[in-house]
């Protein structure tokens, strides 16, 4: 079944496959990392500050660290950041929009209080608090963790308005009097709308994660003996490397990022595609 | 597209209306009457507050206390312009009684207040007894401590009256960054409770006024007075800037951005790669130094601060052998790209003290021996500040001075050693052991050692923290480092920390007097575990032969040069324990930026500290010159 | 509309509940941080002048008494709540003993202003061509639009900042890049000012709209292509219902409903959001006081910083929720 699924998005959207090899290719430097030639966190290994060349290919920051190197351990630890961030937050946001958007009443309001409650409160103040009060403690891990529980209530919302909106339409009163399950109409008829939106929230979430912690980062409360993309960031910002013209120190992470997203976007779009039932015919008869 | 194109046209629009050149960074006034200097406070709070007695209530360096408040004395952290010690509103040094529990002050006549009222015994009458009877200022604990009464037998004299013998009380009323700063009496009289006075715009005693400033505190604009002969800095000439801006210039990229467009004639501090950038793209900016390593060193001792709280670092021998596992060169490296001038010993580089403690005492750091519990070592390797300009040379060239004097200044003479072996015995001295590549504790636990460094507000201290972490890794312990950004005052006041990078030696910089900060280390004012510590005594470090050095020299008067005696045997004492490893002046990377005004100190001509949030700097602006 | 106004009571009732318990979970987050505002003051104030150690403890005295510090947390969030309901925070315990709410009254225009403008600007834009995008599949120049918003979406922001900043205040230095207008300007309701305002503003404004962009344009992208495909507007598309008729009326009304929603919500991000914009343009505002307030151990004013954002957001949230209704018809509230 999944590999049917895949060979057919392989074959009918140019996009998956781009999106596929980006993520890939970002995987593979990310597994790079296991056959690093140094220790992550020691620094003055390699001459510091020299420009892409062979055999340092995007060169070495100002603390004598192989940008490549350092790399695969940055991108790598980010990405499982990001993933857990999305992964625990999809899962709360999804129970709680669908539930709240689907039973309403009461429920409804006690959910969206909680839901509201969490969107109203900023957050910088509370990661920030939660670092003083963590201090030694403060790990990666735990800030993604942090970051889940207070990153879900917005898509949550989301989630809760298309199921409201989907819980009015004809063909959900059509299902329910022709006698389906409510599962049936759950998993059938409405996922095709639910998982567009999840897919890109869960784009939107991964995107937002890294951001705070490259935010966090720059900043300085984080916990620097992790590399990650913010971690880089943080380094290269305290030897002023965009001033100093070590451009690569920065430029790399951010383009690794950036390929990252850009895979998951092509992803994310012949994904929803494929899943609309509609929209694969529309295209097999155009 | 249609969008498109609106969009283009719409940008374009934009900038054409934005002219070519940046505009002037300051409105309405002349560029070569003007100097702009970094404010590092960054943005104040409470733009509107000028009350500098009211503890942090408002901004201090926005030029309040460079260019409109005065005090008795000060003392340069360089050579000064006329002698380190300068009476400013007074007219000679401290006279104390002979068992030091009574100061007299003689004042300089012809002072006046910049609303034309003329200074005298009365303000200092008034500022003294305000703080004895308001508590909360801040200078009110040490008034409150030391002063029993305060009296004028005359216009232009005053006497203090002090509960106990204090050979330091001047002191308080001595400039070193700071010091306490005297009050209009004719304006706080009338302005009610002095906690809640804002002072604005303040009625100064420097030579310049209040010309304007941003209510979001991003910058302050002072303007020289008409009348600033009657002021004390007058002596030395007309500060040469009509209009002085203090600003917030933001992280050091855009310092050194601001610089190189000559918007910020003096960054404050940057990041080193900062300061080689500066000198490397624009031909008017220097450092202190001409050359390599730019940096002003301020009489300030970064060191490894241990937590003598902790069983870990009870035992010398532990301590010794941390020491001897760092590789100051590659800690001068990876903090100050090598522009670091080092110290093995506890008084910063800086100022007159290599004279007479650092170059005195060269001999005896050659002789000194180290029982490893194998054997006798001698640690002092005398040879690497050479060590550092030579690997230095390499890639910089001539910027590297090549005379043993100037290396000396510049990057200090010597240091430890790096001995693995010699720590090895050590630590095994003192009972620890080696198991599988990793060091255990005498109780069996791993050696583990967490080290705090302040993260982003101090890179350096970081970068340094970053390096002899990897360096105590690589001998088999368990070391890493701890960001306590934001709340390491806390943490340190609390001995919420194994070891952390920061300073708790800190001296006058022009004077050998080093009771600045070694009062304070004195055991009476060791405080109990999870209590609060007192400035500076950090490491909760006391020893019999340490108090005893401090009686001593309060016993003495400030220049007694017995007290020289007494600070070298200091020096002696925390070589052989070790309470703290001394690493490096905090090195300033102050850019003067020669576009616009010329005559900044330098080490050539070391009259006075660039640093601008000094109080001191306020010398500089007698000696500058526009250059149009 | 009996249906309405019950919805109406029961969602006030709901926001009124909000902003307690937000309230309340900011004042403990606030005062169960570590940092001891005292000891920062007197960080502050003993750093690097001389100090006795005996001092330092009758210092310590006398601040706690001073800042009013001396109460148990009951008694100090009973007075908090007094405050609250006039409107006031009490002093700041960083910049003693000037009110909390003149601080924040202060920069609070600067950051509603600056993230006002720039979040309404990216709103409309990303939605524009969002929808575009979604409708017009086929189209070249609106897949490449996509591709390029969403390469500049996941750059750390930090990093567009800083670009923008070296591109255009140092390699072509045609725009200022400190501060909210030049300095010595006296702020006031003229031309110089306000083109000195404008023009402070240009890098800022373009910044958040780089990377606002692309998380608008994603998500109207992807409910207009989703809304295409439904039954009505096949129907339309068959009746010869005009395409932009289609795409405005039919499709980007219906997607713009969550879209709404979002925006109401991503005000949360007004106050305390700009943090980074602030530090690197130098831009006055909230981010800053509450980084330093933070910092400072100042629950004072981060409290104060919190219950404003707070109750603004709720509002939003609110306006939003009571809008629905109207907005999308096929929510109708059964009570």
């Amino acid at each position: 079944m999944m590999f049917t699924i895949f060979r057919d998005l392989f074959r009918s959207r140019r996009s998956f496959a781009a999106g596929v090899a980006l993520l890939a290719f970002v995987l593979i430097i990310a597994a790079a990392s296991l056959a690093s030639p140094y220790p992550p966190n020691d620094s003055f290994v390699v001459p510091p500050d020299l420009a892409p060349s062979w055999p340092h290919i995007l060169g070495t920051t100002s603390r004598g660290q192989d940008v490549f190197w350092q790399l695969t351990f940055a991108i790598r630890n980010t990405l499982v950041f990001g993933f857990i961030v999305a992964l625990v937050s999809r899962i709360i946001s999804l129970v709680v929009g669908l539930v709240s958007g689907y039973v309403g009443g009461l429920t409804d309001r006690v959910l969206m209080s909680i839901n509201d409650t969490f969107i109203v409160i900023p957050l910088f103040p509370i990661l920030v608090l939660f670092y003083f009060v963590m201090r030694d403690n403060m790990s990666w891990t735990l800030l993604a963790l942090a970051m889940a529980c207070l990153g879900w209530a917005y898509d949550a919302r989301l989630i809760r308005s298309l199921a409201m909106s989907l819980r009015r339409r004809e063909f959900t009163d059509t299902g329910i009097f022709s006698g389906m399950s409510t599962r049936h109409i759950l998993t059938q008829e409405h996922m095709p709308y639910v998982l567009p939106i999840v897919f890109s929230t869960t784009m939107n979430n991964i995107n937002w994660s890294i951001g705070l912690e490259v935010t966090l980062s720059v900043l300085g409360f984080t916990d620097i003996n992790t590399p990650t993309i913010g971690v880089m960031i943080y380094w290269a910002n305290q030897h002023t490397a965009m001033v100093a013209g070590i451009w690569w120190w920065i430029f790399f992470p951010v383009l690794l990022v950036v390929i990252t997203f850009i895979g998951l976007f092509l992803l994310a779009v012949s994904m929803n595609e494929y899943i609309d039932p509609r929209s694969r015919l529309s295209r097999v008869a155009a | 597209m249609r969008v498109w194109r609106i969009i283009a046209v719409v940008a374009l629009a934009g900038l054409e209306t934005a002219s070519v050149h940046a505009e002037e960074s300051v409105a309405d006034l002349p560029r070569n009457e003007t100097l702009i200097v970094e404010n590092p406070e960054g943005t104040i709070k409470n733009a509107g507050w000028f009350n500098i007695w009211a503890i942090n209530a408002g901004g201090q360096s926005t030029g309040l206390h460079q260019l409109a408040l005065d005090t008795f004395w000060f003392i340069d952290p360089e050579r000064g312009l006329d002698g380190v010690w300068d009476n400013s509103l007074a007219a000679d040094r401290p006279l104390y009684n002979s068992d030091f529990t009574r100061m007299t002050v003689k004042l300089r006549k012809g002072i006046y207040w910049s609303d034309g009222t003329e200074f005298s015994a009365a303000d200092v009458v008034f500022t003294v007894q305000t703080h004895m009877k308001t508590n909360g200022l801040r200078w009110s604990a040490p008034i409150q401590i030391n002063v029993d009464s305060i009296s004028a037998p005359e216009r232009y004299t005053v006497v203090f009256k002090l509960k106990k013998p204090n050979s330091r009380f001047h002191a308080l009323f001595t400039v070193r960054w700071n010091a306490m700063w005297m009050m209009p009496k004719h304006v706080f009289e009338n302005a009610g409770d002095p906690l809640k006075f804002a002072f604005d715009p303040p009625v100064t005693l420097g030579a310049y006024v209040l010309h304007g400033y941003d209510p979001n505190g991003k910058w302050f604009i002072w303007q020289l007075r008409s009348d600033w002969q009657r002021t004390s800095i007058a002596r030395f000439g007309k500060p040469g800037p009509k209009y002085v801006v203090y600003m917030d210039a933001g992280p050091p990229d855009k310092r050194v951005i601001a610089q190189l467009n000559h918007q910020l004639d003096v960054v404050h501090d940057t990041s080193p790669e900062g300061m080689f950038t500066l000198v490397r793209q624009s031909k008017s900016s220097h450092g202190w130094f001409k050359g390599f390593p730019y940096a002003h060193p301020d009489p300030t001792l970064p060191a490894v601060i241990f937590n003598h709280e902790l069983d870990l670092f009870k035992n010398r021998d532990v301590r010794w052998a941390l020491a001897l596992l760092i590789d100051i060169k590659a800690v001068s490296l990876a903090s100050y790209r090598g522009a670091a001038t080092i110290s093995a010993i506890g008084v910063p580089p800086t100022g007159t003290h290599p004279e007479v403690y650092h170059v005195p005492l060269e001999g005896w750091l050659r002789e000194f021996e180290l029982d490893t519990g194998k054997r006798k070592i001698r640690p002092y390797d005398p040879t690497v500040g050479k060590q550092i300009a030579d690997m230095l040379r390499a890639s910089m060239g001539e910027q590297i001075p090549a005379d043993q004097n100037q290396i000396a200044m510049a990057f200090g003479k010597g240091w430890w050693k790096p001995d693995p072996q010699a720590a090895q015995e050590l630590f095994e001295k003192a009972g620890f052991a080696k198991r599988a590549d990793k060091w255990v504790t005498p109780d069996g636990k791993p050696l583990s050692i967490r080290i705090m460094v302040e993260g982003e507000s101090r890179p350096v201290m970081t970068r340094a923290g970053s390096m002899i972490a990897q360096q105590w890794r690589q001998f088999g312990i368990d070391a890493s480092t701890v960001v306590a950004q934001g709340n390491m005052s806390d943490r340190r006041n609390a001995g919420d920390f194994d070891v952390f990078i920061g300073w708790s030696v800190e001296t006058w910089g022009g004077h050998p007097d080093l009771s600045f900060f070694l009062d304070s280390w004195h055991s009476q004012f060791v405080a109990l575990p999870g209590k609060p510590q007192p400035p500076r005594n950090w490491q909760r470090w006391s020893y019999p032969d340490l108090d005893r050095i401090i009686e001593q020299t309060r016993k003495i008067a400030f220049d007694d040069p017995k007290g020289l005696d007494l600070g070298r045997e200091y020096v002696k004492l925390v070589v052989r324990e070790m309470p703290t490893i001394p690493l490096m002046s905090y090195n300033v990377f102050t850019a003067m930026d020669e576009t616009h005004w010329t005559g900044y100190p330098s080490a050539e001509q070391p009259f006075t500290n660039p640093v601008p949030n000094w109080a001191n700097s306020r010398y500089m602006m007698v000696r500058l010159k526009p250059r149009k | 509309m009996r249906g309405y106004s019950g919805y109406l009571l029961g969602r006030l009732g709901q926001f009124v509940l909000v902003v307690f318990i937000g309230i309340n979970i900011a004042f403990i987050v606030t005062h169960a941080t570590p940092i001891d505002p005292v000891e920062q003051s007197i960080a502050a104030a003993t750093q690097f002048g001389s100090t006795n150690p005996e001092a330092v403890a009758l210092m310590r005295q006398s601040l706690r008494e001073l800042y009013g510090l001396q109460g148990t947390l009951w008694d100090q969030y009973l007075v908090f709540w007094k405050r609250v309901t006039v409107g006031d925070f009490g002093p700041s315990l960083s910049a003693f003993p000037t009110p909390v709410r003149t601080l924040i009254g202060r920069a609070l225009p600067w950051t509603v202003g600056l993230l006002l403008v720039s979040t309404v600007i990216s709103w409309l834009l990303g939605n524009l061509l969002g929808g575009l995008a979604g409708y017009y599949r086929n189209s070249k120049t609106l897949w490449l639009a996509g591709i390029v918003a969403m390469a500049f979406h996941p750059i750390p922001y930090y990093i567009v900042a800083f670009v923008l900043l070296i591109v255009f205040g140092f390699v072509w230095p045609v725009l200022p890049i400190s501060g909210g207008y030049t300095m010595n300007l006296q702020p006031a309701f003229e031309l110089t000012f306000v083109a000195s305002l404008l023009k402070h503003s240009i890098l800022p404004v373009l910044s958040l709209v780089l990377v606002g962009l692309g998380g608008w344009f994603m998500g109207m992208r992807s409910l207009v292509s989703n809304i295409v495909t439904d039954d009505y507007v096949t129907y339309a598309e068959l009746g010869g219902v005009d395409g932009r008729r289609i795409l405005a009326s039919y499709v980007m009304r219906n997607a713009l409903v969550p879209q709404v929603t979002g925006l109401a919500m991503s005000l949360g991000a007004i106050f305390t959001g700009a943090i980074i914009t602030e530090q690197v343009f130098g831009y006055p505002g909230l981010g800053t006081l509450l980084v330093s307030a933070v910092h400072a151990g100042d629950y004072s004013l981060v409290l104060g910083i919190t219950s404003v954002s707070i109750v603004a957001v709720s509002v939003a949230v609110l306006a939003v929720d009571l809008l629905y209704p109207f907005l999308d018809p096929r929510v109708r509230t059964t009570g």
